[in-house]
Order: structure tokens, then sequence, then C-alpha cells
């Protein structure tokens, strides 16, 4: 129980990251990898507020617009410099290597007896990590039904129709690609809290996990009828549990350290293909 | 029947994997950061102390569960709730930021520290200055660099510009740099430091650094050095530019001297501290204390370059 409730504790945290990706992979169609910098962007704002005593509540906010900040920056590249948009995430990912250094001022900061929105009771850290995400999907879902996520959507699979109806499409563009990386820094915000440190290094690989979350996650779309948003942001939610659950599962296998990668992976594999062949519908 | 079947399979396996065949000996937990050749010594000094004093995992008198996070900082939080669940006796936690996950991860269990600072100096005293109550192990000050200048002073009376990179992303190597520019600075010598992250820079940091032309040249122990000191001392070798470092490891890879923890010796002594609170068999924590074999060793291969001979007082190698 000490390992399978933390790792559930820790994939809801991961899950604002895998909204985020999902929003750049599956509506945009855009790997962004902007994520590993501007997850470590909300960590290391996070950081630093919260060691300058400034509460948990107010540093939100800011991780937000910190996290958006980068997203906007990879848009302008990418819709106003026509760059490739993996080579404008990898510019700014790796920007925001420096300026999280300059912002933490040290690689490391450990938040001991700091405010703090987990604390020990690890039932209550629970319940905070679930409603956070519930309600972070239950206010994407509905945005993405408004007018304004319509347009964003319909950019993603049609630019030219969707350019032609006078939709500016590269501004649809900054604005997911800003919504997906705050969502992002949002995760940095509560993974920082929950693990008590932040690192400069904490982002280095989470674009991988975040999007093995979503593919995951899809993989298990069958158990739902239809394919609506809700049903697809709710399968991204449970993508992310489910990789920290397989990574824990992988854990407390016990294998020599070496083989741990090796064996998620295949972890990963089987559930997918669990999922995909097992539990097939019937056509 | 099927299901009675996996029924019986199940519970099975639950009871074999419940009961614990053997009950009186003592488990520990092994967090690791990341595979490398330096924090893998400290961890063979550790567990060699352990066996010394009467527990090895070969002689069936300890159980260690090895943890390691693969270098990512979302593993090394779940790898330390699994050491936590198998209620070990103790964590080791192998370099600074094992420590300072461990100590965040739990308050009960002792966490032994090695191969990382001071407990300030990591950030991990409170307002008052208290580390954590559970901590203990060995750490390191930044004692050792007045000393490693020195000893560069000894070598090459007349140097005034001394080369370093140092790894920005690594809170005791900027520590470490802070400290060496003072001390440089109180002997009359300048500190020209170049910043890497990531050792696959360090083939073109380090030459950009010896086109600044410094008259020596020192190895900050981080982990970037670590992961490419072969780099380090090909460029310098081809430059004729001397490599002074404050790690014993680092003079058997290539370095000229040294003066510093040996990191085996590090882990020995957290090992025998370790093995010292599970012998006690008390609740009572012990305290974090200072490394205390710190060394001078000498390389005659790579010194011969230079026409130095080991001095006394050194401890002469030969390799590579």
């Amino acid at each position: 129980m000490e390992v399978i409730i933390p790792a559930i504790i820790q994939g809801l945290c991961y899950a604002a990251m895998a909204f985020g990706i999902y929003l750049t992979l599956r509506i945009f169609n855009i790997p962004d990898i902007t994520t590993d910098g501007s997850y470590t962007l909300g960590g290391a704002v996070t950081a630093i507020l919260i060691s300058n005593d400034l509460p948990p509540a107010a540093v939100l906010p800011i991780v937000l617009v910190a996290g958006a900040l980068a997203g906007i920056a990879t848009g302008i590249i990418h819709t106003q410099l026509k760059l490739h948009p993996l080579l404008a995430g990898i510019l700014v990912m790796t920007s925001l290597y420096s300026i999280n250094l300059f912002i933490m001022g040290r690689p490391n900061i450990p938040l001991i007896n700091e405010a703090n929105i987990f604390n020990e009771n690890m039932s209550y850290n629970m319940l905070l990590a679930l409603v956070f995400s519930i309600v972070l999907l239950l206010l994407l879902c509905w945005l993405l039904k408004t007018d304004f996520g319509i347009a964003m959507r319909a950019t993603g699979s049609n630019e030219l129709m969707v350019k032609a109806m006078g939709i500016n499409t590269n501004f649809m563009k900054v604005a997911g690609l800003a919504i997906a990386n705050a969502l992002t820094a949002l995760s940095g915000y509560m993974m920082v809290q929950y693990q008590g440190f932040a690192d400069i290094n904490m982002g280095i690989g989470i674009v991988i996990a975040g999007l093995a979350a979503v593919i995951l996650g899809e993989s298990f779309a069958v158990f739902f009828k239809s394919t609506s948003i809700l049903s697809s942001l709710i399968t991204v939610l449970l993508g992310s549990v489910l990789f920290r659950l397989l990574l824990a599962f992988a854990l407390l296998a016990g294998v020599p350290p070496q083989m741990l990668k090796l064996l998620t992976a295949i972890l990963v594999l089987l559930a997918a293909g669990v999922f995909k062949f097992v539990f097939k519908p019937a056509q | 029947m099927k299901n009675l079947q996996i029924f019986w399979i199940v519970s099975i396996c639950f009871m074999t994997s419940c009961s614990n065949p053997s009950k009186t000996v003592p488990s520990i937990g092994f967090l690791d950061i990341a595979e490398d050749a330096t924090l893998a010594k400290a961890r063979t000094g550790f567990l060699d102390a352990l066996a010394k004093n009467g527990f090895s995992e070969k002689d069936k008198t300890l159980k260690v569960y090895f943890s390691n996070a693969q270098g990512e900082i979302a593993v090394l939080n779940q790898a330390c709730d699994y050491l936590i669940s198998k209620n070990v006796k103790l964590i080791a936690a192998n370099s600074t930021l094992s420590t300072i996950a461990a100590v965040q991860h739990t308050k009960e269990i002792p966490v032994c520290m090695m191969v990382a600072p001071r407990p300030d100096l990591a950030g991990l005293t409170d307002a008052q200055g208290n580390y954590p109550k559970n901590l203990f192990g060995v750490f390191e000050t930044l004692a050792y660099i007045d000393s490693s200048v020195a000893l560069i002073k000894r070598f090459f009376p007349n140097a005034i510009n001394v080369g370093t990179i140092y790894n920005s992303s690594e809170p005791q190597s900027r520590d470490a740099l802070e400290e060496l520019q003072k001390a440089a600075a109180a002997s009359g010598m300048k500190i020209i430091a170049l910043p890497v992250t990531n050792s696959s820079e360090t083939q073109l940091v380090t030459q950009s650094l010896i086109a600044k032309k410094p008259d020596v040249f020192f190895a900050l122990p981080d982990n970037v050095i670590f992961a490419s000191f072969e780099t380090v001392v090909k460029a310098c070798n081809e430059a004729q530019l001397p490599v002074f470092t404050s790690e014993a490891g680092l003079v058997g890879r290539g370095a000229i001297a040294s003066y510093g923890a040996d990191f085996y010796q590090w882990g020995f002594q957290a090992g025998v501290e370790a093995a010292n609170y599970l012998k006690s068999n008390t609740a009572l924590i012990p305290k974090p204390e200072l490394v205390q074999v710190r060394q001078y060793v000498f390389n005659s291969k790579a010194a011969a370059r230079f026409n130095l001979v080991a001095p006394n007082g050194f401890i002469v190698i030969n390799t590579p």
C-alpha cells in the first residue's frame, strides 16, 4: 500500500500534464517538447515563491501564467517564424533550462517546513489530488465545448477549412500551446509540493511519461462506447495513473535496478496489449 | 471452478509473499539516483563496512533492497516509496538528491547519507538550523577546497589562472566553485569557470576553456566530471595542461594529484555508522558526521609529463 497509494497520487499529479499533452498531441497534432521545460518551470516558480513565504494558493495563478508564457513562446516561434513545432519546442525547452536555473538561483530547493498543499496524511493527499484532477478535467471538458474550444479543435482537424471560415488559426495554436503548458506547469506545482523539493533536472524525460499516459489511456477507450471529449479526457486521466502504477509494480517486482526501465516498458506493452486485444469490442 | 482455481493461486501467492522466512535478519534499503561509477564506489564501501561488522547478504545476515532511479526524479519518488514499503530498518541514500528525496518521504525511517554535503549546505535544515531528526550518515564540507588550492601552488608556484568546469545543475558543484573562487583569490589566483550540465557537452566546454589559456586545470568532483573525465584528461594532455582534483578516484583516471575524500572510504564510514546503528538495536538515531579520511594521492604516470615527483605523504599510484 505504501507504494500503490503514492503511485496513484503521483499519477493524479501528472494528470494535468497528460491533459496538456493530449491537447497538443491529439487536438493539434503537434508533438510539444516544451513540456520538459515548462514542468520544471512550474516547479521552479513554486519552490522559489513558497520558500519566500508566499502561500501556495497565491502561487498557483503565477505558475499557470509562467507555464502559459512558455507555451506562447513556442507558439509564436512555430506560427510566426514558421519553424517546425518540434524545433520550436526544443528551443524553448532548452532555453527554459537556463531560465529555471536563474529563477531558482541554485539547482535544487528543498521545501523543509514550508507551507504545502499536501500533508502527512495519505488519504487527504489522495483526495486532494483527485479533486484537483477532476476539477481540471471538468473545466477542460467545458472549455473544449465552448465556441472557442470547438474552433480550437477544428483548427487541429482541418486548418484550411477553419481559415476559410475566418478564424485566426495561428491564434488558436498559440492559445492551445499556452493552455497545454500552463497545465504542465500545474503538474510541476503539485509534484514539487508532493515530493518536497524542486530540482533542475526534474523535467528530464517527463514528456515521455506524458505521451505514454495519453497513448496508454487510449488503449482502454474500448470501455467507452462514445469518443466524446469527456470520455477521452477520462482515459487520459486513467492512463496517467496506470502508468505510475505499472512503474510501481516494476519496482515491487524487485528486479535488479538496471532492469527497471526494461520491465516498465514490458508492463506498459502488456497493459496496452491486454486492453487492445483481450477486451476487443464486438465488431 | 476456474474462478476457484484462480482464487487459490492468488491466495497462495499472497501468503508466500507475506510470510517472511528470515524474520531475524535486518533489512535495509539502498537508494541510488543514477548508475554512476563513483557512486558505485561509495556503495561498495558501504556494503563492505556492513559486511565487516557482521551484516552481509552473502552470509544471510542482512537483506538489502536496492533501488536505482535511473536518473529520473519521478522514478526516484517511487523508488523511495518502494523502500519505505519494505519496512527497512534504515535507508542508505547515495548522493545529495537521494538524501533529499529520502528525508522528504519519511520522517520515521533513519536515512544514512553519503556522497552528500553537510545538511545545511544541501538546504536540509529548517529556519532554526535543525536537520531532520532521522538523518545520519557521513557528509563533506567545503574545507577540502582550500587544501586543494594549496596543492596547485605546491606543484606550480607560478600558476595564476586556474581553469575549471562545473556542473551548474548540481548544488554541491556550485557551492564548491564559490569556495574555490574565494580560496583562489586568497592565494592570488584567478578562476576561469565554464558551466556544463551534461556529459555530452564536456568535450566542447573543455576545448573552449583550454582556448582561454589557463595555467592549470582543476576538476571539481561532480557527476558530469565523473561521467566524462577521460575526455577532460585527453584534451588537457594534448594542450599540456596539468589536471588537479579533489577526489582520489579521478587521480586513478589521469589527474596528477588530489586532496580530498575517497568515495570508497566515504561509503565505508557511512557503512560503519549504519552497522553500529543496526547493532545497537535502539531507536536512538546517530548524528551525521564529517567525512574522516581525506587523502593526498599522486599519479606518477600523469605527473611524469610535467617532470614532477611525488612529495612525501602522498599515496602514489600509476594508472591508467
